[in-house]
């Protein structure tokens, strides 16, 4: 049998996680697993075929940001202003009754050569639509905010399931010793609704979760306490090396003891990383005046600081990166989220500017660096909302039959809008689109197969797209 | 309709002889069972065609009685020239043959017997062998091929493991050594380290029985519950928080897992453990302590946001029975139920009859909390109430007459006061007072009365509120962006500042509000300003102002002043007419009529009512417990299956019933066999389930209208009946999985189809039966199983035997372990000498304070996370622990969806889901967390004042105790050296913290 001692220090490490995956490390030297070499395995970077994107972005506007407000142009609902909506008059949804149909409150302008009518709330987001593949039909199976979102994150109404990005972190391990493979950005005005389950390994091993961070608050425990001094720090992290080491050394057997002195070598190469991604400091002016990061309106400046925070642990590959615009439902509906439920127009002309510029400014720098041609960028909320508004508000309530989300980037076209709802944009009509058949498509993009992308657990060999989902062809470039 | 299997109808017909006709069951059935039902049944209608019945084929005409080219199925299953035929979709085409005979069947007039259905066949059937009776033949079988090794004794667990180390010509290891033995056993069972001076004493204890005596102390150990506990509130997916959006803490569930505690600390009997839990609240009357266990149904997640939309709301009720149903079949039956909620179990033989049978039974849960308490407790408390609430009735009736006396007075003179009414009623969307000019620093808002509740004096909103200069280029100096200030209490979020903040008020922008807590909001202008004009509003520029967040003041008064301290009125609402709604108009009048002698009166009964109010609060309520409540209007029938799982798709009507597997009501299928003899020393015991007559049927199906609670009690008898195999061999395997590592079936929840096979079936039923036979205590059990050779074998690793057996599945070795997150947090705390472990002081009266004995800590849990609630809650992780969280981890209030540090770092599950196993994962967070977190920095410094207090000042004699501590073991004399350059060129502590972050710590072999 090989010795450990024989490995190099960066093929050990290289097998810190997939040691743990399941897959000791004395299987693989004792050739426990011959015969396996051919077939896909978890956690080591391979693909069931060739990939087009290598790390994805998501935006998630949570609140059921309304797509017939920011994306899908209905000029119905200005004709018919005012009119009940057919069929469904005084229809009873989330919230209570609805009444007539009610127009956008901003006109919607065409932009880029494709002239894609976006809302004049988008003016900065106008100048991507070229590049953008709208998926115009989605429809979901809830209409309440936490499970939608995490229905949109994991792919089940339900809490407990993985998310995608610890998905894809179980599929592919680590392509960053220094950083963690998945990161999600939250808000400065806190947690999205249901918080944490938007970001969870689920019952994917714990290594699998999102590390949080943001502009605000960088991640948990990363800092060595001030009251150690240096020489301190180093002469205790040289014995504890040593302790472990001698531990693992009298128990060759035991891989997970080796993964273990590995795993705290990696945590300080991750002391050293961490700070560095999450010091905007670097950028330049030019840049910090792109995303809008000393803009006046608070909210708008830190989240253009999480965009641009956002790019720095892309071009660091890390794998899946949550970013977040917007938190949970506040004591007032739409006040710190997208859920417009009695006052859409002011409520949107709040969100909107936070939204569009920094966003903007992050798709721009992803694409003049490059790294759009292997970066798959997800926009997605839970639901959309009504086309007639709330009985006696000036809002929308949740309509979960009918929103918009997008993709762009690697392996996707641009300038495509697929799907749609009907005239009034009340219902997916045209291709109807399910959250398992847009991420059907994203690991498709990501180089798997999601029939094949499973995990066991009480009883059922489970995936992300459940039993479900079929790939989008039409928006594969 | 009969519901048939089709092997059933197979057999039934294979015996009506010969044919020349094409027979439908025979000859067509089997080809719709194997190509078609997957995708096309009642309730997965892909294309909305079934063809488990004739009836969608008929009335689709896609069959056509004696015309097979007119019958669109034909065309469907046949290849044209170019394309492969359009259907199976998913799979290969049918054979020529199946196609000439489905050809054959419809030229001969397409007969479809009315009674039958096809259905989807499982893979695995009622032949799988989790689902075969606990018999002793299947070991004595197994004992007379393996006589050789036994010697007419009685099979020990060491039989069976050596017999199938032998198949495959490996031994066990060596016994451990008695350090390591005393480590592992204790760890097992308490989940703590031993104390240095425990492994002294039994490392030279010269008693051949002292490991059974280590064994007994153990399990003596009211810690012993502390640990189990843990282990099993993991299967029932016990958490303290709802989850989903709100996912709001739950403060009164912890009594549940106090009783778990308890219980298996006094080694209830687990039928009857488990019986509380589906049924506890039903079992006995007057018995809390019992009832408790009902937590069990609802200590689960759920969503409880209200949903005005009625199939959604539907759809929302349905996931949470689903919760219910999974976590009950898991824990107890080892079987995946949650699988046929939408279509019959493509895996195991469980029908969605079966699933809707359960949403029946358990259809009254609605969660929440209910007082819990013994019919005394209730009576003596209503008794003490009924006289105070008597009086307070009086005391209100007066008031009320008293205002509608002042009121009469008023309706009198309204005529003389509407006259001084000169102004219009204060207005939402714009508010505008003049006043003569006057010099200010400081102009404030004070509200008397707010619009939506005129009692109230808070709780308006203000988007904007101007101050306007006086003179021809008066300006609007109350902005904020002018150099003014706004003050006020607002309501807050902790984790966003200023969302509802004063600030608002005056920044040039409407939309969001300043919310006020307290009645007044104060401008404090850049500079004194001659002013004349205030214009203020909740809802400029709002279409829908009526709006609840739009509230805003009904009675107010503005205030200047030059130094904040003294102030003068220069308006208020008073010259306005009242807001046109009666208890707007009552509340002005009753403020202009009422007279000093109406206020003392008012005063007098308020102050009274006050101290009636003071004593009704002082009443003890009763304890109040998260069981849920039974709700007999959702419990009402009739019950239907839900075609594809949507209650909008109502099928055939279900009735309660034990699942069908075993077979039906009336007919049982399994007599029970004798059970083998008991394990020497233990006295044998029937169980508690047995004897009482009613449970002597093992299967059964109650009519629709049996009560909600009769539903739960035979559902919880059918459970622990004696004929049920699951039940026992499940919770075997759990202890199994526990003491090794991994079960005899490695998937300790799914013994279906999907889940793994028994390494060892005949040591499971062993185990089984003798679980059974020692009447479901299981400290027996433990005994059993640590008493033998296999489990004092040492975790030595040997290459040939890792060669065959990688993993010690067969047990060749201990397998070794790391420790889990409460393990490793609460080592720290000991190793520390900070774990409190003190009896906790109860109330007499509190329901749940007997046995204390018997439990070391208890009550409510600690939190090692900030709780914030604004509508929904969030959870952030402390960054420093104080004295008050050093308890047991297992006393910690886990929240769903939360995320604390050490704890979910070492794998602690989220417990929205059962969990089965724990991972065991080693990561870089957890080495940032241990090496950072001030928890182990304190844990640190009290270790190592301990050690000084204990150990004196020679640092190798503080090694010394260290090591003693943290391993159980002597440094080497290299150790010492490295240890003590690090205390001598730095400090104590830092070895401690070392210490605390070495894998030697946290693994046990």
């Amino acid at each position: 049998m090989m010795q450990l001692s024989e490995l190099t220090r960066r093929s050990l490490l290289g097998n810190v996680y997939s040691a743990l995956g399941g897959i000791s490390l004395m299987h693989l030297f004792s050739g426990g697993l011959s015969g396996a070499e051919n077939s896909w395995q978890a956690g080591r970077g391979q693909t069931h075929h060739p990939a087009k994107a290598k790390r994805v972005l998501q935006i998630m506007c949570p609140g059921a940001a309304s797509h017939l407000d920011l994306w899908e142009h209905k000029p119905s609902l200005e004709k018919y202003h005012g009119a009940p909506l057919p069929g469904e008059e005084g229809f009873v949804s989330f919230q209570g009754k609805n009444g007539n149909l009610m127009k956008s409150p901003w006109p919607f302008v065409a932009a880029g050569e494709s002239g894609k009518h976006i809302s004049s709330m988008l003016p900065h987001m106008a100048q991507h639509v070229d590049d953008i593949a709208f998926v115009h039909s989605m429809h979901s199976k809830t209409n309440t905010h936490g499970p939608g979102c995490v229905f949109m994150n994991t792919g089940h109404p339900t809490e407990g399931f993985p998310s995608a990005g610890a998905w894809l972190g179980y599929a592919l391990g680590s392509d960053n010793e220094n950083l963690p493979t998945y990161v999600a950005i939250t808000d400065i005005r806190g947690e999205p609704p249901n918080g944490k389950a938007n970001w969870t390994n689920g019952f994917l091993p714990a290594r699998h979760q999102a590390i949080m961070m943001s502009g605000q608050q960088p991640i948990r425990n990363l800092a060595q306490p001030i009251s150690i001094s240096k020489a301190e720090e180093d002469a205790s992290r040289k014995l504890l090396n040593r302790l472990n080491q001698n531990f693992a050394d009298t128990n060759p057997a035991e891989s997970d003891l080796q993964a273990r002195v590995a795993a705290y070598q990696l945590a300080a190469r991750m002391q050293l990383s961490a700070p560095e991604v999450s010091d905007l400091s670097r950028e330049s002016a030019e840049t910090h005046k792109l995303y809008g990061t000393d803009d006046e309106n608070q909210l708008k400046a830190a989240y253009a600081r999480n965009c641009l925070l956002a790019r720095r642990l892309l071009e660091r590959n890390v794998r899946y990166v949550s970013l977040f615009c917007a938190s949970r439902a506040s004591g007032v509906d739409g006040l710190l989220n997208w859920d417009a439920h009695k006052t859409l127009k002011a409520d949107y002309e709040r969100h909107c500017p936070i939204f569009d510029q920094p966003t903007a400014a992050l798709l721009t720098d992803l694409k003049r660096s490059g790294l759009l041609e292997d970066t798959l960028i997800l926009w997605t909320t839970e639901f959309g909302r009504m086309p007639t508004h709330q009985a006696d508000t000036a809002g929308r309530d949740h309509n979960p039959d009918g929103f918009t989300c997008w993709m762009m980037g690697a392996g996707v076209k641009g300038g495509v809008s697929y799907g749609a709802t009907d005239e009034f944009g009340r219902r997916a009509e045209v291709n109807p689109t399910t959250v398992w058949d847009f991420y059907a498509t994203v690991l498709h993009v990501l180089g798997f197969d999601h029939e094949s992308l499973t995990w066991y657990h009480n009883g059922l060999d489970r995936r992300l797209t459940d039993v479900h989902g079929q790939v989008i062809k039409d928006l594969l470039s | 309709m009969k519901n048939l299997f089709f092997p059933i109808v197979l057999l039934s017909l294979a015996l009506s002889g010969f044919s020349a006709e094409v027979d439908f069951a025979k000859d067509v059935a089997p080809i719709f069972q194997q190509h078609c039902v997957r995708c096309h049944t009642a309730s997965n209608a892909k294309g909305d065609i079934s063809l488990t019945t004739f009836a969608h084929l008929r009335e689709n005409k896609y069959v056509v009685g004696g015309d097979p080219d007119g019958s669109y199925l034909i065309e469907l299953v046949t290849a044209s020239s170019a394309q492969p035929p359009a259907m199976p979709k998913e799979s290969k085409p049918l054979s020529d043959e199946e196609v000439t005979t489905l050809r054959r069947w419809i030229a001969e007039g397409a007969i479809w017997p009315d009674d039958l259905t096809i259905r989807e066949q499982s893979k695995a059937d009622k032949t799988w062998w989790a689902y075969q009776p606990i018999q002793t033949e299947r070991f004595t079988d197994w004992i007379s091929a393996h006589e050789s090794d036994i010697k007419g004794r009685d099979p020990t667990i060491d039989h069976f493991i050596r017999a199938k180390l032998a198949e495959h010509k490996l031994d066990l290891n060596p016994p451990a050594d008695r350090r390591t033995l005393i480590r592992r056993a204790t760890y097992d069972l308490i989940g703590l380290p031993p104390t240095p001076a425990e492994v002294a004493a039994f490392v030279s204890d010269l008693d051949p029985k002292a490991y059974d005596k280590l064994i007994d102390r153990l399990l003596d150990s009211p810690q012993y519950g502390e640990h189990w506990g843990r282990h099993w509130l993991d299967v029932v997916r016990f958490g303290e928080s709802i989850g989903y959006e709100r996912n709001v803490i739950v403060d009164d569930i912890w009594p549940f897992r106090d009783y778990v505690i308890r219980s298996i600390n006094e080694d209830k009997p687990f039928d009857q453990f488990i019986r509380e839990h589906i049924a506890g609240d039903v079992l006995h009357e007057d018995a809390p302590d019992v009832a408790v266990g009902s937590a069990f149904l609802v200590a689960g997640p759920y969503d409880d946001v209200g949903n005005q939309d009625a199939v959604q709301a539907a759809q929302i009720r349905a996931n949470t029975l689903d919760e219910i149903i999974r976590a009950t079949s898991e824990a107890f039956l080892g079987s995946t139920l949650g699988c046929a909620r939408c279509h019959d179990h493509k895996f195991d033989p469980i029908t969605q009859e079966d699933y809707y049978g359960l949403y029946a039974t358990f259809s009254g849960i609605r969660h929440g909390s209910v007082p819990l308490a013994t019919s005394q407790q209730r009576e003596a408390r209503a008794a003490k109430l009924a006289p105070l609430n008597e009086r307070k009735e009086q005391l209100q009736q007066s008031l009320s007459d008293l205002e509608a006396a002042i009121l009469k007075r008023a309706q009198d003179k309204l005529a003389e006061y509407e006259r001084n009414w000169t102004h219009e009623p204060v207005d939402r969307t714009g508010t505008e007072d003049h006043f003569e000019p006057v010099i200010a620093k400081f102009v404030r808002l004070v509200c008397e009365a707010q619009d939506n509740n005129p009692n109230s004096a808070t709780g308006f909103g203000i988007d904007e509120f101007e101050v306007w200069s006086a003179g021809d280029n008066g300006k609007n100096v109350a902005l904020e962006r002018h150099g003014a200030r706004a003050t006020g209490q607002s309501r807050s979020i902790e984790d966003f500042p200023g969302a509802y903040g004063p600030q608002l008020a005056i920044d040039g922008k409407t939309g969001a509000r300043f919310l006020a807590t307290g009645p007044d909001l104060t401008i404090e202008l850049a500079e004194p300003t001659l002013v004349n004009r205030v214009v203020f509003s909740s809802a400029r520029n709002e279409s829908t102002a009526d709006q609840g967040k739009f509230t805003f003041v009904a009675e107010y008064r503005i205030e200047v002043s030059g130094d904040g301290e003294t102030w003068q009125v220069v308006s208020s609402s008073s010259k306005r007419k009242p807001i046109p709604r009666p208890e707007l108009v009552n509340h002005r009048l009753l403020r202009l009529e009422t007279t000093a002698e109406d206020v003392a009166e008012e005063k007098r009964l308020k102050r009274e009512l006050a101290a009636v109010n003071r004593d009704i609060a002082q009443v003890p309520g009763l304890p109040s417990v998260w069981i849920g409540r039974r709700v007999e209007a959702d419990a009402k029938g009739p019950f239907h299956v839900f075609l594809g799982g949507s209650p909008q798709k109502k099928g055939d009507e279900i009735l309660p019933a034990s699942l069908s597997v075993f077979g039906v009501a009336g007919s049982p299928n399994y007599v029970e066999e004798a059970l083998p003899k008991p394990i020497a020393g233990a006295p044998a015991k029937s169980s508690p389930t047995q004897g009482e007559g009613a449970l002597d049927e093992f299967c059964y199906q109650l009519t629709a209208d049996a009560p909600e609670s009769e539903r739960r009690l035979a559902f919880a008898n059918w459970l622990v009946h004696g004929d049920n195999p699951l039940t026992p061999r499940v919770l075997a395997n759990r202890l199994w999985h526990y003491h090794f590592g991994t079960g005899i079936v490695d998937t300790p929840s799914d013994f279906g189809y999907m889940g793994g096979r028994p390494s060892h079936p005949e040591l499971l039923d062993f185990l089984a039966l003798q679980l059974k036979n020692n009447g479901w205590r299981i400290k027996a059990l433990h005994r059993l199983i640590m008493l033998s050779d296999t489990y004092r074998q040492s975790s030595a690793y040997r290459e040939e035997a890792a060669h065959m057996d990688g993993d010690s599945r067969f047990l060749w070795r201990f397998p070794p372990r790391r420790l889990s997150a409460e393990e490793v947090r609460d080592t720290m705390l000991v190793v520390a000498g900070q774990l409190k472990s003190a009896e906790r002081t109860v109330e007499p009266s509190a329901a749940f304070a007997r046995e204390r004995a018997r439990q070391p800590d208890g009550g409510p849990g600690f939190r090692l996370y900030h709780f914030m609630q604004d509508n929904v809650c969030t959870y952030v992780p402390l960054d420093k622990h104080g004295p008050e969280t050093y308890r047991r981890a297992v006393y910690h209030q886990n929240a769903r969806a939360s995320v604390v540090d050490l704890m979910t770092e070492f794998d602690q599950p989220d417990c929205t889901f059962s969990a089965p196993k724990r991972a065991a994962t080693t990561t870089p967070l957890q080495a940032l967390t241990m090496l950072n977190h001030s928890f182990t920095l304190d844990m640190a410094a009290s270790m190592a004042e301990r050690l000084r207090k204990e150990a004196g000042e020679d640092p190798s004699a503080q090694i010394r105790f260290a090591f003693q501590l943290c391993y159980s073991r002597q440094p080497s004399d290299g150790e010492i050296s490295d240890c003590q350059r690090l205390i001598h060129e730095h400090n104590l502590t830092a070895l401690c913290r070392v210490l605390l972050n070495t894998s030697e710590l946290i693994y046990l072999q």
